[in-house]
């Protein structure tokens, strides 16, 4: 589903972001990337949404190859994962059930389609009465949810999140992290970046630790922190 | 493209025009003032080419006798072009000619000569020359001819005006640049503006995968709405313009009598004019928001 080969990112200011960074994703996984601000988190995501060109290696992502792919081809990519973001990033002047049936109207898909996809993905989420408010009259929780249904409604096979509960409180942060294990549950695959100790402590999914743009730790039913106390001291 | 994607691209436009009404105007009005300068010099153009051609199907040379001459006195003068070897062919105008002549220009305004008789008109002679080359010396020596009045070559006339017309021309082309780079520059900063304002939602639509064209459309239909409205606006203008100085013109030039000049009327000019406007202010309008566009794209 996605695979990093050899991958490193060197910004234009001479950052470096990933650094000989390999990773292989499976078909509905659920994968945790754990890591302080500024360790790389964010650039792997960005590299992978092909927001970023990276430096060297390759990287394949949902059967495109994300290295070499031209400019056109990248709405195509994007449009066969779904992403969600820490700030939402809905749109304040359509209503809830605009903003997730604009999604499917880039794409150019049938309103048949559109009538049938809209409330199926905004019932998953639990927003099938607010559909027709605006994200100005949700709360944080509630507007995250429906940036999730934006995401799922084109059933993609890649679900992205980046720190999606980063302006949440916990209550909050846990029923969103439900909602992406119930999506993963249906076959989606999901990569979650996030800072949540808790929720990675409990959930037991796979871990990918990244620092100083490097892959320090990659381990199944993981948590957030190395329980080895001595990893530090031999990496 | 599929037609429900046209209508999001149309919807979508008129919006962006309608959110960003003050700059709107001001596009407008801009684009309003540039063709409607352009359209003057245009129709300034057309005009000078019609007479011009006009012109050229005059006689080449027309000798006019005194009004008072007499009968032989005109004998005279005619044997005197007969005998000329530079002069091919010589053909009299009568004063019942020249009446005729003069009561068909007028047309619905004939009445006006109604007591008049043909006595106050001159008899001429319509000249066709060997060799044009020998217009100007030609014209010296027929105008030495006793009783005869003046001699017209309207050939020069033509000349003169073909040059006059050749300069309008390229003072039009360099006006008419200069404003629509002006139309241009000042277009895609109103899209800039709209751009600007929406750069939220443009990132967003990048990033739930849509195409380039499908977020570019809407502003370039935003510039050619603007375009279009500019030069509907200028067409009314220059059209009723054109009609109110048409009319004005046609009757001054009767009261003077020339006959040679007209001025085309509205409906000759009309649809060359509207075409053109509507082409430009389109063209000006999308490479108004082309040129914006591009940098913002960019996610």
């Amino acid at each position: 589903m996605i695979e990093f080969i050899n991958v490193s990112k060197k910004y234009s200011n001479g950052t470096l972001a990933l650094s000989n960074v390999n990773l292989k994703i499976n078909k509905g996984d659920f994968v945790f990337i754990v890591g302080q601000s500024g360790s790389g988190k964010t650039t792997l995501i960005k590299l992978i949404l092909k927001e970023e060109d990276l430096t060297e290696g390759e990287i394949f992502v949902n059967g495109y190859e994300v290295s070499s792919m031209s400019r056109s081809e990248i709405p195509y990519l994007r449009r066969s994962l779904g992403v969600v973001f820490q700030d939402f990033r809905l749109l304040p002047d359509k209503t809830v059930y605009d903003n997730v049936a604009f999604a499917m109207q880039i794409t150019e898909s049938l309103p048949k389609e559109i009538r049938r996809q809209v409330p199926m993905a905004l019932g998953l989420v639990g927003l099938s009465r607010k559909a027709d408010m605006y994200p100005g009259q949700l709360s944080g929780g509630e507007q995250q949810r429906v940036a999730l249904a934006r995401a799922i409604v084109n059933n993609p096979a890649l679900l992205i999140a980046d720190e999606p509960t980063g302006n949440l409180d916990p209550d909050t942060s846990w029923e969103i992290m439900k909602l992406l294990v119930d999506i993963n549950h249906r076959g989606t695959t999901v990569i979650v970046a996030t800072h949540e100790k808790s929720i990675v402590d409990s959930l037991k999914k796979r871990v990918i630790a990244i620092d100083k743009g490097l892959v320090v730790r990659d381990q199944q039913k993981g948590t957030y922190e190395n329980e080895d106390k001595n990893y530090k001291t031999y990496i | 493209m599929k037609i429900r994607t046209i209508k999001h691209i149309f919807k979508e436009g008129i919006t962006n025009v309608y959110r960003n009404k003050l700059m709107s105007l001001a596009s407008i009005s801009i684009v309003v003032a540039s063709l409607t300068i352009f359209g003057i010099f245009y129709m300034i153009i057309l005009n000078f080419n019609h007479n011009v051609g006009k012109l050229k199907d005059q006689p080449e040379m027309q000798v006019f006798c005194l009004t008072e001459l007499d009968d032989v006195g005109v004998k005279i003068v005619e044997d005197a072009l007969m005998q000329n070897e530079k002069i091919k062919q010589v053909a009299i105008v009568t004063k019942e000619q020249a009446f005729e002549k003069v009561k068909d220009m007028l047309g619905d305004n004939a009445s006006v000569l109604e007591g008049i008789d043909n006595s106050f008109l001159p008899v001429s002679f319509i000249i066709k020359l060997n060799n044009p080359e020998d217009s100007a010396m030609l014209m010296d020596e027929l105008e030495k001819i006793n009783g005869v009045d003046k001699v017209t070559y309207p050939q020069k006339t033509v000349e003169f005006i073909s040059k006059f017309t050749h300069g309008i021309q390229i003072v039009n082309s360099i006006l008419t640049t200069v404003l629509l780079v002006v139309s241009v520059f000042i277009i895609s900063n109103t899209i800039k503006l709209t751009v600007f304002a929406r750069r939220r939602e443009i990132s967003i639509m990048k990033y739930i995968g849509a195409t380039d064209w499908f977020i570019r459309w809407p502003f370039i239909v935003e510039g050619v709405i603007i375009g279009f409205i500019g030069s509907i606006v200028a067409l009314l203008i220059s059209g009723y313009g054109y009609n109110a100085v048409e009319m004005r013109f046609t009757k001054e030039l009767l009261m003077t009598g020339t006959s040679i000049i007209s001025i085309l009327k509205l409906n000759d000019v009309s649809a060359r004019v509207a075409l053109l406007y509507i082409v430009l202010g389109c063209i000006v309008g999308a490479s108004g928001s082309v040129t914006t566009i591009r940098k913002y794209l960019k996610v």
